[in-house]
């Protein structure tokens, strides 16, 4: 009987796996399909010549690649804002917060998890109305004010993560510095984030891919659906998630829609790429961590 | 042994009338003691007897521990001055670097072999980084474990053998200039070889060291001891020689009272 229990088990296991899987070949492949024969030069230039596109000397008309640019941009610009801030509130929560703030902190913190995207790109979009009526008439939805309200959309999956891999450390770990008479704050600097490092990097990873993905939020704050390289961080600009919205909504031909197809393979590959990017920066730290080079 | 270290010792450490609770639960009451630089003190005792919970009295880790109060005295002579550390304003941080420990399972630092000496003395001690190695080959040295780690510092540390990795967290505490050592329980997680070679090792430091150190065996205690004491619900209700111990009547009483 418990064979037969032990078996099945084991039999639904390898079906959920499968199934997971499954639906993950699938998805490619129709994207593949659909999008692959799109993937060329023109895809991302359209009719501009490649090398003037690259170093923005000609505009793009239709192409994905000022969406490509944005996409990026959007990215690091909302990692850069939301990782040291994620990582300084996880490591707060964490070894610092006790008791009663902790808990309004933690509370805070699942909130705005659970704080749907559209109602941040609300909050984005009535921001920069009070500051025009306010303070700067001169204010407008700009890759900046995108990246900023992205930023406080992953924002819980960093600190989440960051919080979680910390207090998932052994005690023993803990004690180990501080018994040889290390601060709290070397503490947390030499030992406990870098035995954390796995954790805070699939929070990262997390962050970086909801950034990447993300549509609602940056409808009301920025993108634009024609508009080329943005100019600097204050401009409007083109994004891919967005410009595959746009043209899945508007598309007036089948290879519009092809285009859309081959847009989301590239956005695909852009994640991956910028995914690998977090895992590299991961062993290149846990390298020099774990050999001599620390003592810097 | 002869009686030597009996007369007119000067103690290094003196524990009075300490009382630590956690949670307002009191694990320590009206505890006094002394130790003796040279004299190796084992501490004996049940389980839930407050052994460990002392021994981080003297360094001030309970605080580590959610909601520790101290009371009482605990006096160290540190480089031939006496302080109370729960009077004086003595850095936390340099007074865990003068008052090393060791625990039950080797606690090392997930890094190399040499990392976990380097690590600490450059961190605490401010060692510039051209006199690290030698410092580490050192401790190495110190701990009986130079000839057996010299060709594979860079190794992850958790490579070494149990026996090894212990060795190594005493390694990492001479490198760090301590005179006094609080060894919890240090071979309980080894064999019997390795545990002799840790009780070796221990030997050949007390001299010049106060070492206090937390044992489950008393035929560990009787090897070691040049005193011991007895724990009993958060006091000290003995203090035997190494005469009385090694005694064959005081012996069963032990194993009555510990046991």
């Amino acid at each position: 009987m418990i064979k037969k229990i032990t078996y099945l088990a084991r039999a639904c296991s390898w079906l959920a796996v499968l199934t997971t899987v499954g639906m993950i070949l699938l998805f490619l492949g129709f994207l593949g399909v659909r999008g692959f024969d799109t993937i060329n030069l023109s895809l991302f230039f359209g009719n501009t010549p490649p090398w003037e596109a690259i170093t923005a000397r000609l505009p793009v008309w239709h192409g994905i690649w000022p969406a490509c640019v944005g996409t990026v941009a959007l990215v690091l610009l909302s990692s850069f804002l939301a990782i040291p801030l994620g990582l300084a509130s996880g490591i707060y929560l964490a070894h610092y917060a006790a008791g009663y703030w902790k808990k309004w902190f933690c509370l805070a913190v699942d909130l705005l998890a659970g704080i749907p995207s559209i109602v941040m790109g609300l909050f984005g979009f009535a921001l920069i109305l009070f500051l025009k009526k306010a303070v700067a008439p001169q204010a407008n939805t700009c890759l900046l004010l995108s990246a900023g309200c992205l930023a406080l959309l992953v924002l819980p999956y960093v600190i989440l993560m960051t919080q979680t891999a910390l207090e998932a450390l052994p005690d023993e770990l803990r004690l180990a510095g501080l018994s040889l008479g290390f601060t709290p704050w070397q503490n947390i600097v030499h030992v406990l984030l870098p035995a954390a490092g796995r954790g805070i990097l699939s929070g990262v990873i997390l962050a970086v891919g909801r950034a990447a993905e993300d549509t609602a939020v940056i409808l009301l704050t920025g993108v634009v659906a024609n508009s080329g390289l943005p100019s600097g961080i204050l401009d409007k600009y083109e994004a891919l998630p967005f410009h595959i919205f746009f043209l899945a909504a508007e598309a007036r031909s089948d290879a519009e829609l092809a285009q859309g197809f081959g847009a989301a393979l590239i956005l695909l590959m852009l994640t991956a790429a910028l995914f690998m990017g977090a895992y590299y920066l991961k062993s290149t730290f846990a390298k020099t961590w774990d050999q001599k080079d620390l003592l810097i | 042994m002869g009686p030597k270290g009996l007369i007119n010792l000067e103690p290094t450490v003196l524990v009075e009338s300490l009382h630590v609770s956690f949670a307002g639960r009191e694990v320590l009451h009206n505890l006094s003691a002394e130790f003796h630089r040279g004299r190796l003190a084992v501490i004996l005792g049940r389980s839930g007897s407050g052994k460990t919970t002392f021994l981080r009295t003297l360094n001030r880790l309970n605080k580590c521990f959610s909601r520790s109060a101290t009371r009482g005295f605990v006096r160290l002579k540190l480089q031939g001055e006496w302080s109370d550390i729960y009077q004086d304003a003595m850095p936390l941080s340099e007074l865990r670097r003068r008052v090393g420990m060791v625990f039950q399972t080797p606690h090392l630092l997930p890094a190399s072999i040499a990392d976990n000496l380097a690590l600490p003395v450059k961190l605490v001690l401010g060692v510039p980084r051209r006199d690290i190695p030698a410092r580490v080959e050192w401790a190495l040295k110190e701990a009986h474990l130079w000839e057996e780690v010299k060709d594979r510092l860079e190794a992850p540390a958790h490579t070494l053998s149990g026996g090894q990795q212990q060795r190594l967290c005493l390694a990492r505490l001479l490198a760090l200039e301590p005179e006094i050592l609080l060894l919890d329980e240090p071979t309980a997680s080894l064999d019997f070889r390795a545990a002799l070679k840790v009780e070796e090792l221990l030997l050949s430091l007390k001299e010049r060291y106060t070492i206090i150190a937390v044992s489950h065996s008393l035929s560990q205690a009787r090897r070691l001891a040049d005193e011991a004491l007895i724990f009993r619900d958060g006091s000290v209700v003995q203090r035997l020689s190494r005469e009385d111990l090694q005694a064959p009547d005081t012996l069963q009483a032990l194993l009555e009272e510990i046991f």
